[in-house]
């Protein structure tokens, strides 16, 4: 009962960013979650926290997708992972122990999750108590949900203040977003994040545009991310796209970051790639 | 009659479970087989969308164990292919609603009178995976050459060999122009890792989104290279050795914008 009420506190002066403002002392958890697996949550967590580590904010990332973990992955720190999630719950180490400093971004550290457990494991009074301490030395504490919406989606959403939904252009995607929306609680406010957008397909009516996923959706925009080659090569050199200055996937990325914090910018919609532009007149890829 | 009962199941989401069990059912109803398609996504149920059948769903999975209603009732028929029936998950419940031994009871019931049945698993490897599993024989696991889909599909397969079930692999949006520049792992190097039997490897294809959205599996327009794809793998699925297509050079054009990208 007075977590709730203090969750209501916490979350009372917010306008149009996610969160209140980044002076306040305590730091503010975002659940990232989507319902449907493969959407990009992992990948979102990750470059929304490293545009937000490279705005000089402390940020911890918590997988929360106990026995098939990612994130260490996307980071490139799978082989730095010697105690995770569960060992801290379980008091079998302290905290600080089981956080993984990031390799590019020296304020943001990772807690990973266990490779060899089960979901059903994570105690959830403990899960939210974890992410209350968190919250005590970091700005920002992004909770990477996994799939689905059984005992980890619930493990993962009961620490947070607020929601981040990820979403792709197609029908299933939608379909389970909606559902995850319903399930979420309201003072976590969800927005969302319209991930995978190709230009070149919404254009010939081959895809659905942000307009048709949130006419169901009805969500505060929080950012449009383009389906582009290189995030998947980033992700595979495990260096986050948010840190290329020249991306333009990497510009969505620090401008949702900038939005997370409160900086009223307006979205921006992907423009097609040179190349998208070429094979489109050519009517392939 | 006792049909096979097979899961469909990756650990990680959005690699392609549902597309598979769409196509890889609808190419065995094709060649005559009757296949029962189940929804074991409680509560995320996605197979009824891109089977295009949402709107002529009456009774649920759920419903049909709680006994509220025959299973005849809640098979679904495909209007396009004749002897392809689907029996959708329920929406507004939990996976919690039902038990391993209920979902055997009732995929056992439904190999009564199909050939394949045909289980599309969830996402993750809680209760509503345990459940797929429950009910299933064998097991064929879908993963995409990525890092993060091949640990989770590692991750499964240890859990299938746990249950001894045999076990096949379905390798996900191949891109060859991309595994020849090196910034996609191979087949060869997906099936090292994860040593396994290969079922079929499909190329990355972005028809596929669009025939998902309209409900329209590719495998009915069998002018499509993805038809012939899916219907091989029916065919290795029920003993024929097939050899497997040799995924396409790269055209040209994607050739030379690969070498521009550098």
């Amino acid at each position: 009962m007075h977590d709730a009420q203090r969750e209501t506190q916490d979350a009372a002066p917010r306008e149009t960013s996610v969160a209140a403002s980044p002076t306040v002392p305590r730091g503010h958890a975002i659940v990232i979650t989507s319902g449907k697996g493969g959407v990009g949550k992992t990948t979102t967590t990750a470059n929304v926290g490293a545009a937000l580590a490279a705005r000089g904010a402390k940020v911890a990332l918590v997988d929360a997708d106990v026995g098939l973990r990612n994130l260490d992955i996307v980071l490139g720190l799978e082989s730095r992972v010697r105690y995770h999630l569960l060992d801290v719950i379980e008091g079998k180490v302290s905290l600080e122990d089981a956080l993984i400093r990031d390799k590019r971004s020296p304020n943001m550290s990772l807690l990973a999750a266990s490779q060899t457990r089960e979901k059903d494991d994570v105690d959830t009074n403990k899960m939210r108590a974890l992410i209350e301490q968190l919250r005590e030395s970091f700005d920002w504490v992004l909770i990477d949900c996994p799939a689905g919406i059984e005992a980890g989606f619930r493990n993962a959403v009961v620490g947070a203040q607020s929601a981040i939904v990820v979403c792709t252009p197609e029908v299933s995607s939608v379909r389970d977003a909606d559902r995850v929306v319903g399930l979420l609680p309201q003072s976590l406010e969800p927005k969302l994040i319209v991930n995978r957008i190709r230009p070149h397909l919404v254009r010939r009516g081959k895809m659905l545009s942000v307009e048709d996923v949130n006419a169901i959706l009805r969500l505060p925009l929080l950012g449009i991310v383009a389906d582009e080659p290189e995030v998947v090569m980033a992700t595979n050199r495990g260096e986050p796209i948010a840190l290329d200055q020249r991306s333009q996937t990497g510009a969505s990325y620090r401008s949702i970051a900038a939005r997370i914090v409160g900086e009223n910018v307006p979205v921006e919609r992907p423009r097609m790639g040179f190349f998208a532009r070429i094979s489109a007149l050519f009517g392939g890829r | 009659m006792s049909g096979r009962r097979i899961v469909v199941t990756s650990g990680k989401g959005g690699v392609g479970k549902t597309t598979t069990t769409a196509n890889l059912g609808a190419a065995l109803a094709k060649r005559g087989r009757k296949v029962a398609l189940v929804d074991a996504d409680i509560g995320l149920r996605n197979l009824d969308l891109v089977l295009g059948v949402e709107k002529r769903i009456v009774f649920d999975l759920v419903e049909v164990v709680e006994g509220r209603c025959q299973i005849r009732q809640a098979l679904i028929r495909d209007k396009r292919i004749e002897n392809l029936w689907i029996l959708p998950a329920a929406q507004t419940r939990d996976k919690d609603s039902i038990t391993e031994a209920q979902f055997l009871r009732l995929t056992t019931d439904l190999a009564e009178f199909h050939d394949f049945v045909i289980i599309d698993c969830p996402a993750g490897i809680e209760h509503g995976f345990r459940n797929a599993v429950a009910g299933s024989q064998e097991a064929i696991v879908v993963t995409t050459p990525e890092v993060s889909a091949i640990r989770d599909a590692d991750r499964v397969i240890g859990k299938i060999h746990e249950r001894k079930m045999p076990m096949r692999l379905v390798i996900n949006r191949i891109r060859p122009d991309m595994v020849k520049s090196g910034e996609m792992m191979s087949v060869e190097d997906v099936c090292e890792i994860l040593s396994a039997e290969l079922l079929g490897i499909v190329p990355d294809d972005e028809e596929v989104i669009d025939t998902t959205n309209r409900g329209e599996p590719i495998v009915l327009d069998s002018t499509k290279r993805l038809a012939a794809i899916y219907d091989k793998m029916a065919r290795r699925l029920e003993g024929e050795i097939v050899e497997f297509t040799r995924l396409e050079e790269p055209s040209l054009f994607n050739r030379i914008i690969a070498g521009w990208r550098g």
